[in-house]
Parts: C-alpha cells; structure tokens; sequence
C-alpha cells in the first residue's frame, strides 16, 4: 500500500500548503514565533512521515495542532489564506456534482448526529420546568412551598381540633341523653307512668270478716318500701306511687280513690327473697292479719317475673314549683 | 449533498417517530453530541484542506463520541460529573471555534 488516499488530494494539499507558505512568510512566521512550539509547518510532511500501513494525519489531531496555532497567534490568519480557498471551493463544488463513499458515511454519521440531537433537545424540553431554573430562583420556590405547607399544616391542625370537639361535644351530648333516658326511667318507674316487670312476689290477702283497712295496707305498703320494693300494684289495677293515698270508705277500702275489692292482690317488684322476709317476719303484716283481730289467710309467692301494667296517671302540679332550675345536661 | 440529506433524514426521524434513549444513557447524550459535532467540524475542515480519510473520519467520531462519554461517566462515578462535562465541552467547543475558523477561512479567504 503505497499510496492509501484515494485521488490525488493530499499531495494537493501538500502542494498548496507548500505553496502558501511561501519562504518569505515562513521567515515571517519564524519570527512571530520565538518559541519552540511551531506545529503548522511540521503538518504537511506528518503524512510521509508515517509508514504505509498507518492512516494519514487524523483529521482531530490536525486539527488540534491547527488549534494551538491558531489559538496562539490570530492575527497569522491574515497570511496564509490566498492560495487554499479555491483549491477548497473547488473541492467543495466537486464533491457536491459528484458524491463518493466518503460523503455516504457522512451521511450516515450525520443521519445519527441528527437523530441524536433532536432527541436531546426533545428530553431537554420534556423537563426544563426547573432543571433551567436559577439556584435562587429554586431556592424562592422552595421557601414558598414551605410557607405554603406550613399554612396547610396549621390548617389541619385548626380542623383537627374543630373535628375533635365537635366529636366531643357530640359524645357529650349522647352521655347527656344517656343520663337524661336513665333518670326518665327511674322517675317514671317511680312515679308509675310506664309498666314495670321484674322478680319480686305476689301477696294475696283473702279477708273474710272485711277487718283489713287503710291502716293493714299502708302498713303492708311500709314493709315492703322498707324491704326495696320498687313497684306496688294492688289489684292489677292501681299503681301505688309516692303520692297515693289510703283510706277506708264506705263500702271499705278505697287507693288514690278506687275502691279495692276483696281479696286484695299485691304485686310488689323487688329482691323476693327479701320481700317475702319482710311479709313474714314476727309481727309483721301477715302475722298482723292472720292475728286473731283480722282472721284473715295471706298466701305469698315468690315469682321470677311480676309484671305490673296499670298505670299512674300524674296530676300537674298546681301550687309546687322547682325552686332552682334544673341543671343543665352536660 | 449527501451528508446534508443524511442530517435532514435525522432530523425528520427524530421528529417524527419520537425515539427515545435508555434513562441510564441520558446524562452522556449532550456530551456525546458536541464531540460529534466537533468530529464533524474537523472532518469539514479536513476535507476542504485535502487531507479527509473516511476512516479516520469513523474512528475519529467514534473515538470522539465514546472519550467524551466515558470522561462524563467516570467524572459521575466520582462525584465531579458536572466539573467533568463542562470541561469537556468547553476543550470541544474551543476546538469547534477553532476547526470553524479554519473552514471560513478556507473558503472565504477571512
């Protein structure tokens, strides 16, 4: 391989370069350059210098000695310009009328350059919102969402805490209603206005001689308050509250203004246990009316279940007033 | 007025069918262009000096291109990836400025 370079350009080349550096431009140039470093008229010969084998002068490292040159004296460019340029339009011109493979693998390197560029410049502008930003301006955006956060943060804390004592409040208020229904079921059960069931005993007093009066009953009554009764019906019919009455008619014994016929049927909620004891203890009611001044029999049965239906009906009170009001639910 | 074509064809591609890279690759593209851009600057310059070789052109390129990407990833792996690719791209765009000079001088004669 004697001569690798297609077509005669690079003895061309070496002839122009020959030819435009003149003798009396090189001494020009010599005298320009004190220096040791001179690369520029070292370029022409690289080529014969090198083996056969070998390519000639790499273009890049032309070019950086180029460079360094160039870099290291401009104001030589005005001197070696004359006789390259025709010799380069020419080329130009040529190449341009008639392609060679040289100008194929430029394409083909070209082709990739370009492809490659504009994918860059598609990924540069996929994400520059903040990869252009300045550091402060960065810096600015980021005080600002934290002061932002911050403000949201305290927001969620404000209705955190109106969450809470709303649930507070209405928990509170439930309590409140639990309470309310519990006092309402004891003061109802008191006062009779809803039926009632529960253990407890029935008690029957069958009097003959009709000998039992007010005074038997409201004892009878007395003992079984004494021993936890918690409802007293007489007679499935009349509910005795806190504010019945007994007392003996006419045609006998009269409850809150009902007569009560015999025998009497008392049906008392409560411990039974206790209630029978109560009933049946020395001196008590049932030996009060089976006494020889009563003569009557009292039959008591401890029941697991009494229920007592009837019903008080509660009169408004006319003259009695709370004396402070109620206290307020909370 | 072929390489020409082949830079349009490029740049229609790209356009048009949205290619995309490897994430990993991403951060090597930039760089990697400019060293082509410089290798193709140089190939210019070389071949309005007379002295073009098409193979040296390929293995300057492909030299060019991996150097630049390599020096971006080392400089990664180290820690000094940013300082590494601007040096890199101001070492290729001085010699872009100067392989430019060349070329306008040689065919405008200034």
């Amino acid at each position: 391989m004697p001569e690798p370079r297609p077509s005669g350009r690079p003895r061309r080349a070496a002839a122009h370069r020959s030819l435009g550096l003149s003798p009396r431009h090189r001494a020009q140039r010599r005298a320009q350059q004190a220096a040791a470093q001179e690369p520029e008229p070292l370029q022409p010969e690289t080529p014969q210098l090198q083996t056969p084998d070998q390519e000639p002068s790499a273009p890049a490292e032309n070019l950086q000695d180029g460079s360094v040159a160039e870099a290291s004296n401009p104001d030589r460019s005005q001197q070696d310009q004359s006789p390259p340029a025709p010799d380069a339009r020419r080329r130009l011109w040529h190449s341009l009328a008639s392609p060679g493979r040289g100008q194929l693998i430029a394409a083909v390197i070209l082709f990739v350059v370009g492809l490659g560029g504009v994918m860059q410049v598609r990924i540069n502008n996929a994400d520059d919102t903040y990869t252009n930003a300045r550091r402060e301006d960065l810096v600015q955006l980021l005080d600002g969402l934290g002061s932002e956060s911050r403000r949201l943060e305290g927001e969620i804390a404000d209705l955190e805490r109106t969450k809470t004592s709303l649930q507070s409040g209405a928990d509170t208020q439930r309590v409140a209603r639990e309470e309310a229904e519990k006092r309402v079921e004891v003061l109802s059960l008191l006062a009779g206005t809803v039926p009632a069931e529960g253990p407890g005993i029935r008690l029957r007093i069958a009097d003959p001689s009709g000998k039992v009066d007010a005074d038997v009953i409201l004892d009878a009554v007395e003992e079984m308050r004494d021993a936890g009764a918690e409802v007293i019906e007489v007679n499935n019919a009349i509910r005795v509250v806190a504010s019945s009455w007994f007392a003996t008619g006419p045609d006998g014994l009269l409850i809150d203004d009902s007569p009560v016929s015999n025998p009497i049927t008392i049906e008392v909620i409560g411990d039974p246990h206790s209630l029978e004891e109560a009933a049946r203890f020395r001196g008590g009611i049932v030996s009060e009316i089976t006494g020889p001044t009563i003569g009557g029999q009292v039959q008591i049965e401890q029941l697991d279940r009494v229920v007592v239906e009837s019903l008080h009906s509660p009169v408004p009170n006319q003259y009695a007033q709370p004396a402070s009001p109620p206290p307020t639910p909370r | 007025m072929i390489p020409l074509i082949g830079l349009i064809v490029g740049i229609l591609l790209g356009l048009f069918l949205e290619p995309t890279i490897p994430l990993a690759l991403q951060p090597y593209l930039p760089i990697a262009i400019v060293a082509a851009m410089d290798a193709l600057f140089g190939a210019f310059r070389a071949y309005l000096d007379g002295n073009f070789t098409d193979r040296v052109f390929v293995v300057s390129f492909i030299s060019n291109v991996l150097i630049a990407a390599a020096i971006v990833y080392v400089g990664d792996q180290i820690g000094v990836g940013s300082q590494l690719s601007t040096g890199v791209v101001v070492v290729l765009g001085i010699r872009i400025f100067t392989n430019a000079a060349a070329i306008r001088r040689a065919l405008f004669h200034a």
